[in-house]
């Protein structure tokens, strides 16, 4: 008896929905980024606008290079429904922190799906999520780095017009960075 | 099924059987064939893994508990396929029975496969 699934998709019935998961998860993030972008350029940080557009666009390109690698695969590549993106904050330092907090949740969620392509001994995925590994350590330093800025410069005067000002010029140059 | 099964017995393995029904591979079409409470439909790759994931999402203890459903009847369409399944508890019970034997048995081949033929050491 020929072995039809395996010929038809390299990747598991598991590793498909954890993909796919994760493709909801960076299209939320890409959204969210987005959510912040206007936020801030509408209480006038127009550099941290800058910032959160970018980043909207990097996990966009995220969730493309997710998607097509399912379809490449062989598998079923689901566009997801994006809903319940806050739009409103209280405070500019409370944006950083949800956008820390956001990194370090798809961080978590990376390693779990790289953990299940150790159990199912899938190498071909896990190499494919080597790249975003790397991507993450770039993403939380970036966002820990911009939250930094409120300890060290501070919010008081023109603590906050400081603040904006530097976001933009975070950056990872760590050679074993993400490209 | 049984006559196509006798007819072109090379073309069509027994993948699994319970008391309720039986699911045929053709190797030839490169599909699969349920044979479930008198209805015979063809399944491709995408299609045998969409009906598992939608007769595992149905949830039988609630409508073992729910009193007011009535009739205890669930639908199951799936996308792209001609064919839907009007399913009571009990044969839903079968169908994700036979279905997860299925799956097992087709993992069992997998395996063999690897051993027998992708892994000659």
């Amino acid at each position: 008896m020929k072995d039809i699934m395996r010929v038809k998709c390299l990747l598991s019935a598991d590793i498909e929905t954890l993909l796919n998961q994760q493709i909801k998860k960076e299209a939320h993030s890409s959204a969210m980024y987005l959510a912040m972008a206007s936020w801030c350029n509408q209480n006038g940080f127009d550099y941290s606008s800058d910032y959160f557009f970018k980043q909207s666009d990097e996990e966009r390109f995220h969730q493309l290079k997710l998607f097509k690698y399912v379809l490449d695969m062989g598998g079923s590549a689901i566009s997801p429904d994006v809903s319940g993106i806050r739009q409103e904050y209280s405070s500019l330092r409370e944006v950083f922190e949800e956008a820390l907090e956001a990194e370090i949740a798809i961080t978590q969620s990376f390693k779990v799906i790289a953990a299940n392509c150790l159990k199912e001994q899938d190498f071909v995925t896990f190499e494919f999520l080597n790249w975003f590994m790397k991507e993450q350590r770039e993403e939380e330093y970036k966002a820990r780095r911009a939250l930094e800025l409120f300890e060290v410069i501070g919010e008081e005067g023109t603590g906050l017009w400081e603040i904006d000002k530097h976001v933009n010029k975070i950056k990872y140059d760590s050679e074993t960075a993400g490209e | 099924m049984a006559g196509v099964k006798t007819a072109t017995a090379s073309s069509y393995t027994e993948v699994f059987a319970n008391k309720a029904g039986t699911v045929y591979q053709s190797d030839r079409e490169g599909c699969w064939y349920i044979d479930f409470d008198g209805k015979l439909v063809r399944f491709d790759h995408r299609g045998l893994l969409k009906l598992k994931n939608s007769i595992c999402r149905v949830d039988i203890e609630e409508l073992l508990l729910n009193s007011d459903r009535s009739p205890e009847i669930e639908m199951v369409f799936i996308c792209a396929c001609n064919h839907c399944y009007f399913l009571n508890l009990l044969q839903i019970i079968s169908l994700k029975q036979l279905l997860e034997g299925t799956f097992v048995m087709l993992e069992l081949n997998q395996i063999i496969r690897d051993r027998l033929h992708r892994l000659p050491f």
